[in-house]
Parts: structure tokens; C-alpha cells; sequence
């Protein structure tokens, strides 16, 4: 009887040391992205060794992705939290992350991986006075629309990953290099396919499209928003429908989250055409990835310039 | 001829007089002219100077991203190249960092104000409604909140409630601490510990300040048997256990536990460990679609010795003997059912909200009223009794717009010192939420107390105007 016991406790101790002697991410790295783009950045450059988890689907608004409690235990077991940033979650995140009790991805831990590191962002707001709506006090949150920044986010995606698993490190360097050299080419194809959109006029239902004007030289003319996060008043959607027809504006962009009314409206009124666009894979179908994603809303708004 | 000569000597001399200015005139227009010429040219040599730099650096630029594009494109990278981009990045992460340098100061700590007023006409007087408001027309500055929060340091967060409100009574405006409470924020174990006074979590809505209930008014029930918010002075332990499903556990003790409980607060001259309040709750979720959710809850409150306090707080039972409340027992059940589309949930939503109490408190029975006086003494006549009573609310809400939500309270509860004295109420309201952050509020609300309360029926019409300034949070009990 004592043999067996000695037996099973030698046993139990060099499972136990075998199993301590394992690679620290032997397992796959659990990442949970906030919006479906950076899931699809993680596991291009992650590979086989990450389980990408998305708090978005891809239809939701990104300020407005709900705060289910599901989310926690996902959180919880987290190695990593890929977010946005400037201040983008606010709505959701915080306090999602508060909830999931993990001190690895809190605010300015080594988990929390915040893609707008190296980003200049745009409209930062002079003040944070909500008379200005609900602005977001570091700029404009939408970068991930300009594919050129996107590439800060995927560098940021790797740093964070080699610092979790530096023992893949060759693996990540090799997915990052390729797919940011695919993403120079479709960059390219899209620079090329968007000329004809050079200077060309446009609103939106939300102020989302300020990089995506700039990196292909549109005219980004103002949203049917009042402001951010405040819907548009009759003397709002009257003085934008002036302003668009003063300036021939020939373009009306609705994000899927936001009702079809009033941009219906405003492109009957002005004789612009009306184009829904995504604003993360998978907001319409056929858009699963982030070239997808990307590919969609260049082709459309092409196609809206020829009608 | 010597006038001849004079005349045109003097004429040429007055020639001369006036033509000397303008020929020094005409001087310095041309000065001028060469001066602005001389400039024109500065200028355009600067500005060509300028021109021939913003293309050396245009063209460098273009070099060092087609360098980096051909370096990515062929294995493997350039040091070099990596070398620049790093430095590129290092660059414009300072150029974003120094942008951002100003704003955290703004919001450390972050500081906000919520103001409520509920403007109203009761169709009884407070005597006939027991309110603590007048009947007819009212004016109530309800609530100015003063949210504070920050972090204290890297292990935990500090937040206070900071409640002003004008007495029922006088009118003048009363400041009171709603919430100080330290919170932990990297405990182990998946753990969380909260201590000082905030409000207890029992519930659904008991834990919620009034300007964010989903309706004007407190339940009947939260009243009766918790005594309005659960505000307590104590700890509370929270953990979330390790596995897959969401489940949330809680424990609580504190002094008190509700703003103004039946029995007031006696603090005494010693209080037992069974003179505490104990709670708990225990909660999970379910994702019914990816639409449809399901959150459900049970709590319990006990309170073992409540003369243990100290004093004693006499009131008539039913039967009309004077009976003290000796140990406060509350079991509760509680479930939200939601519809929050992801595509447009900020447009469109539904929620059914249902929460049942049980009340099951002892009391001293004292028919001589020999406990009531200021020297309380034992007379022999006193016994125990049990009283259970219930309580309870359910809601349905459904927002159709960003702005505009609807929906339907029905309120019943039973006193907890005597179940025979029931009050039922039903209240529709409307919301206009003009903007996040300013909202208006309509609701008729018809309370209807049977004949053991004493009350008489009362219809009222509530107008809440709630408005918030400074930094508001999403917090994860509002959502």
C-alpha cells in the first residue's frame, strides 16, 4: 500500500514538473479584440497561436457595442485586450474591463494593448464641453478607415504579441511582413481605383470618414449628426440640405447602425446618392475581413460617383 | 519790359517753388517702388527657397516609403529601413503624446454633476397619501449630485456621491455623503472589496441612484423594505468565479442597510457582531440570440438582533398592539429580459424588469406599550412575532428612437409590519431624451392602498427634468 502511494505521489510530482516545464504560451494566446478590424489584424499577424475573441459582430456602432455580461468571463481569461483607443470604447469598455476583475489588461497594463499609439489624431476637440456633443477628448477615433494607419495598428498588435510570446516572435515577424506587404498592394490598387474620388464632396451620418477623407483627398462637407452622438434637429437637416446643394455635394454616406430616414431624405432632397458603407468587417455582407471591408467601401463609393 | 522781366522772373521762381516738392515726390514713389520690387523679389526668392526644401523632403519621404515598401516586399527587412520607421514612429508618437499631454489633468479625478427635478400635482394631501411631499401642485429639487472618482493608486479606486436635496419638511437644501467608498482593483482570486459607504448590491434596482431608475419613482417595495437606496456603511466582497459562464457572487456587512428603514438607526452604547446587517447576491446572464438577453438574480438580507442597535422604535401592529422590529429578514428574486439590438440598440431596445421581496421580520409584540416610553421596561406581556409580507414590481420599456422610450410600471407591496395594508400602484410614462445627457421624463402614476394602510387613493402626474455636466460613466450596474 505505502509503494502505491509513493508510486502515485512521484507520479503526481513529475506530471507536475513536466507540465511546469512547458513553454509559457504552449497554449494559444487568448486575445479579445473590441472591433471586428483588429480581430482580423490579430489573427493575420497571430496566426495558428492566437483565439481571437470579438466584442463586436461587425453591424454594431463602435461606440456602441452593448455591455453583455457574457463578455466578462471572456475578458477574465484574457491574455490580451486589443481596443481602439483614443477613447473610441468609452461607452463599453471601461467598465466591461472593470467587471472582468483581470489586472492584466487594465488601463496601462502590459495587456492592454491600445492600437492608436502612434497615430496623429484628428479634430481634437479644443474643449470637452458637451456642448460640442459627445466628443471624444483625444480626436477622432475612426483611423482604422485609413488603411495606412491601420498598419500603425497592426505594429502595435505585434509588439504586444511578441511581448507575450517572444518565443514566436519569427512567426509574427513573418505574418506581420506579409501582410502588410499585401496590404501595400491593395493600398496601391485603392489609390489607383479612387482617383476619380480626388475632391469629390460628402457627408455622413457620423463623423467616421475623417482620415478615410484625407487619405484619398475627399471633401469631408459635415454629418447629419448635429453633433457627435446628437440627432439632427429640422433646422439642422434644412441648413445641411442648403449647404450640400450650394455645393453640389453628390455623395450621402449612411453607417448600417443608423437609420435610413433622414439620409434618404437629405439624398432625395439634394439629388446626391445615397451609399451604405461599413465601418468595420462584417457591418454588410461579404465583408468578413478588413481588405474586404476596405475593398467594399472603395468600390462603392466609385460606383456612386459613376450614377 | 522791367514788368515783363519781373513777371516772369517771379512766375518762374513760383514755378520753381512748386515744382521743387513734387519733384522730391515723385522721388520717393520711386523709392518706394524699388523697395516693394526689392521685396517682391525677397519674397519670391523665399518662398522658391521654401518650395525647393518642402520637395527635397516630399522626395525623401517618397524614397524612405518606397524604400520601406520594397524592404517589406523583399526578405528580408533592412536594418536600416527598420531603423527609420522606428524613429518615424518615435516621432509621431511624441507629436501624439504632447497632444494628449493636457487632457488627463482635466479628468483626474473626474468630476461631474447630475441635477433632478421633479415637478408634480398630487390629487390628495400628504395626509391622505403618507407622502412625504404636499399634495397639489410641488416643485422638488430632488437631488444635485457631486460624483467624484479617481484612481488612489495603482491597487485601487476611489469614488464619492456627494447628495444635495431639499428637506421635505423646510425646503432648505441638505447635504448629505450618498457614497465614499474605496474599491479594489487588482486583488487576486477574482476578487473585489469595496468599503465606506456606498450601496449595498441587493437586486436590481436598489443599488441604483433615483436619477437612473428607468421610471420617476422608487418602487413601492425598494421603500418598504429596504428604505429607499441600499445605502450602507460597510465592506462588501465581490468574485467572479473562473469558469466560462458569467456568475457573479456577493457578500456584504454593514451597520445599516437602506437609506431610512423602518426601524431607524440606533447606534446604542455597544453593538454585537449580530447587531450587523449581512447581505448577499448571487446573479448570472444568459445570451438567448444574439439580440435577446436574460439576466436573473437572488439576494437576501438578515439582520439578527435589530435591538441589538439599541432604543427601541414602537409602532402599532396589526391587532393594534405596539410591536418593535427585532430581526429584519429580506429574500428577493429578480430578472431582467432585454431586447438590445446590436446593429441600432441605441435607437431601438426593449426591457422587462421583474423583482419580487419577501419580507420576513420578527417583532417584540408589546401590548401594554411599556418598551415605547423613553425608559423602556419589561412588563411580562410581551411576545414574539413573525410577519411575512411580499412586495414587488415589474416594468416594460421599449425605446423607438435615440430620443424617445415609453413604458409601464406596476408597483404592489405589502407593509412589512402589517401584510394586511396593501398598496398598489400603476404608472405609464413617457421619456424625451433630448440629448445624452438631458433628459425629461412624464408619468401618471394612480396609487391605490386598500383600507388596512389607512391611505387613500391618489393620482399624480410627475414631470422629472434630469440633466448631467463633467464626466459621466457608463457604469457596469447601469447598463
Amino acid at each position: 500500500m505505502k509503494l502505491k502511494i509513493c508510486r502515485f505521489v512521484t507520479l503526481a510530482a513529475f506530471s507536475a514538473m513536466v507540465m511546469a516545464a512547458q513553454p509559457l504560451h504552449a497554449a494559444k494566446i487568448h486575445v479579445v479584440a473590441t472591433l471586428t478590424d483588429l480581430a482580423d489584424l490579430t489573427r493575420q499577424v497571430g496566426g495558428d497561436h492566437v483565439d481571437v475573441f470579438s466584442l463586436a459582430t461587425g453591424i454594431e456602432d463602435t461606440h456602441g457595442v452593448p455591455m453583455k455580461p457574457s463578455f466578462v468571463p471572456v475578458l477574465n481569461r484574457a491574455d490580451l485586450v486589443v481596443l481602439v483607443g483614443f477613447d473610441c470604447e468609452h461607452a463599453f469598455l471601461p467598465a466591461l474591463l472593470e467587471a472582468s476583475k483581470n489586472p492584466r489588461n487594465q488601463l496601462g497594463k502590459s495587456g492592454y494593448v491600445d492600437c492608436s499609439r502612434g497615430v496623429v489624431p484628428m479634430e481634437v476637440p479644443k474643449s470637452t464641453d458637451h456642448s460640442e456633443g459627445d466628443v471624444h477628448p483625444y480626436g477622432n477615433p475612426h483611423y482604422m478607415l485609413d488603411p495606412v494607419l491601420a498598419k500603425t495598428a497592426v505594429q502595435n498588435i505585434y509588439n504586444a504579441l511578441v511581448a507575450t510570446a517572444p518565443e514566436y516572435e519569427a512567426d509574427f515577424t513573418r505574418n506581420r511582413d506579409a501582410y502588410l506587404a499585401k496590404l501595400d498592394a491593395k493600398i496601391a490598387e485603392w489609390q489607383q481605383l479612387a482617383a476619380p474620388l480626388k475632391g469629390v464632396k460628402f457627408v455622413s451620418y457620423h463623423e467616421h470618414w475623417p482620415y478615410f477623407a484625407s487619405w484619398l483627398g475627399m471633401d469631408y462637407v459635415g454629418t447629419i449628426e448635429l453633433k457627435p452622438g446628437v440627432d439632427p434637429t429640422p433646422r439642422h437637416i434644412t441648413d445641411l440640405i442648403a449647404e450640400m446643394k450650394a455645393e453640389h455635394v453628390p455623395i450621402v454616406v449612411r453607417e448600417p447602425q443608423f437609420p435610413e430616414k433622414v439620409p434618404a431624405l437629405i439624398a432625395k432632397e439634394t439629388g446626391a446618392t445615397l451609399v451604405k458603407l461599413p465601418i468595420m468587417p462584417g457591418g454588410v455582407p461579404n465583408t468578413g475581413t478588413y481588405i474586404e471591408e476596405m475593398d467594399y467601401i472603395v468600390h462603392s463609393l466609385v460606383n456612386a460617383l459613376k450614377k | 519790359m522791367k514788368l515783363k522781366t519781373i513777371l516772369g522772373l517771379s512766375s518762374a521762381l513760383c514755378l520753381c517753388a512748386t515744382s521743387a516738392p513734387a519733384q522730391s515726390e515723385t522721388n520717393e514713389v520711386e523709392q518706394l517702388k524699388q523697395q516693394l520690387r526689392q521685396m517682391q523679389e525677397n519674397f519670391e526668392k523665399t518662398q522658391n527657397e521654401q518650395r525647393r526644401q518642402i520637395e527635397a523632403l516630399t522626395k525623401k519621404l517618397d524614397e524612405l516609403t518606397s524604400q520601406r515598401q520594397a524592404a517589406v516586399a523583399t526578405a528580408p527587412p533592412v536594418a536600416v529601413t527598420t531603423n527609420q520607421f522606428n524613429a518615424l514612429n518615435e516621432k509621431v508618437d511624441q507629436i501624439a503624446d504632447a497632444q494628449k499631454k493636457t487632457l488627463p489633468s482635466e479628468f483626474n479625478p473626474s468630476i461631474g454633476l447630475v441635477g433632478e427635478t421633479i415637478f408634480s400635482y398630487r390629487s390628495k394631501s400628504s395626509d391622505a397619501t403618507g407622502g412625504d411631499r404636499p399634495g397639489g401642485f410641488d416643485v422638488f429639487q430632488r437631488s444635485l449630485e457631486l460624483n467624484v472618482a479617481a484612481s488612489v493608486d495603482p491597487f485601487a479606486k476611489g469614488y464619492a456621491v456627494i447628495n444635495a436635496s431639499a428637506d421635505s419638511a423646510t425646503g432648505e437644501a441638505t447635504m448629505g455623503v450618498e457614497e465614499a467608498a474605496l474599491q479594489t482593483t487588482s486583488l487576486p482570486g477574482n476578487l473585489e472589496l469595496k468599503a465606506g459607504r456606498f450601496f449595498g448590491e441587493f437586486g436590481r434596482l436598489a443599488y441604483i441612484h433615483d436619477h437612473e431608475l428607468p421610471f420617476v419613482n422608487r418602487p413601492l417595495a425598494l421603500d418598504e423594505y429596504i428604505g429607499g437606496e441600499s445605502q450602507s456603511d460597510g465592506a462588501q466582497l465581490n468574485w467572479l468565479p473562473p469558469i466560462p459562464h458569467y456568475v457573479s457572487a456577493t457578500v456584504g456587512v454593514g451597520d445599516n442597510f437602506g437609506g431610512d428603514s423602518p426601524n431607524p438607526d440606533h447606534p446604542g452604547n455597544f453593538r454585537a457582531f449580530d447587531g450587523l446587517n449581512f447581505w448577499g447576491r448571487l446573479s448570472t446572464y444568459f445570451d438567448l440570440t444574439p439580440n435577446w438577453q436574460l439576466e436573473a438574480g437572488v439576494s437576501g438580507l438578515w439582520n439578527p438582533k435589530e435591538q441589538n442597535r439599541g432604543g427601541f422604535d414602537a409602532f402599532t401592529g396589526s391587532g393594534g398592539n405596539p410591536v418593535t422590529e427585532r430581526e429584519r429578514r429580506l429574500a428577493g428574486v429578480d430578472f431582467k429580459f432585454s431586447y438590445v439590438p446590436l446593429q441600432n440598440n441605441q435607437f431601438r431596445s426593449f426591457t422587462w424588469g421583474t423583482e419580487l421581496l419577501f419580507s420576513d421580520n420578527r417583532y417584540l409584540a408589546d401590548p401594554d406599550g411599556s418598551l415605547a416610553g423613553s425608559s423602556p421596561v419589561y412588563s411580562g406581556d410581551e411576545f414574539n412575532r413573525r410577519i411575512g409580507s411580499l412586495g414587488g414590481y415589474t416594468y416594460m420599456s421599449y425605446k423607438w428612437s435615440r430620443q424617445w422610450s415609453a413604458g409601464f410600471l406596476f408597483d404592489y407591496a405589502q407593509s412589512p409590519e402589517n401584510f394586511s395594508a396593501e398598496t398598489l400602484e400603476y404608472s405609464p410614462f413617457v421619456t424625451f431624451a433630448l440629448s445624452h445627457w438631458n433628459q425629461l421624463r412624464l408619468q401618471y402614476t394612480h396609487t391605490s392602498p386598500n383600507a388596512a394602510s389607512g391611505l387613500k387613493a391618489d393620482d399624480a402626474i410627475y414631470l422629472q427634468w434630469a440633466w448631467i455636466i463633467g464626466a459621466h460613466s457608463h457604469g457596469w450596474q447601469q447598463r
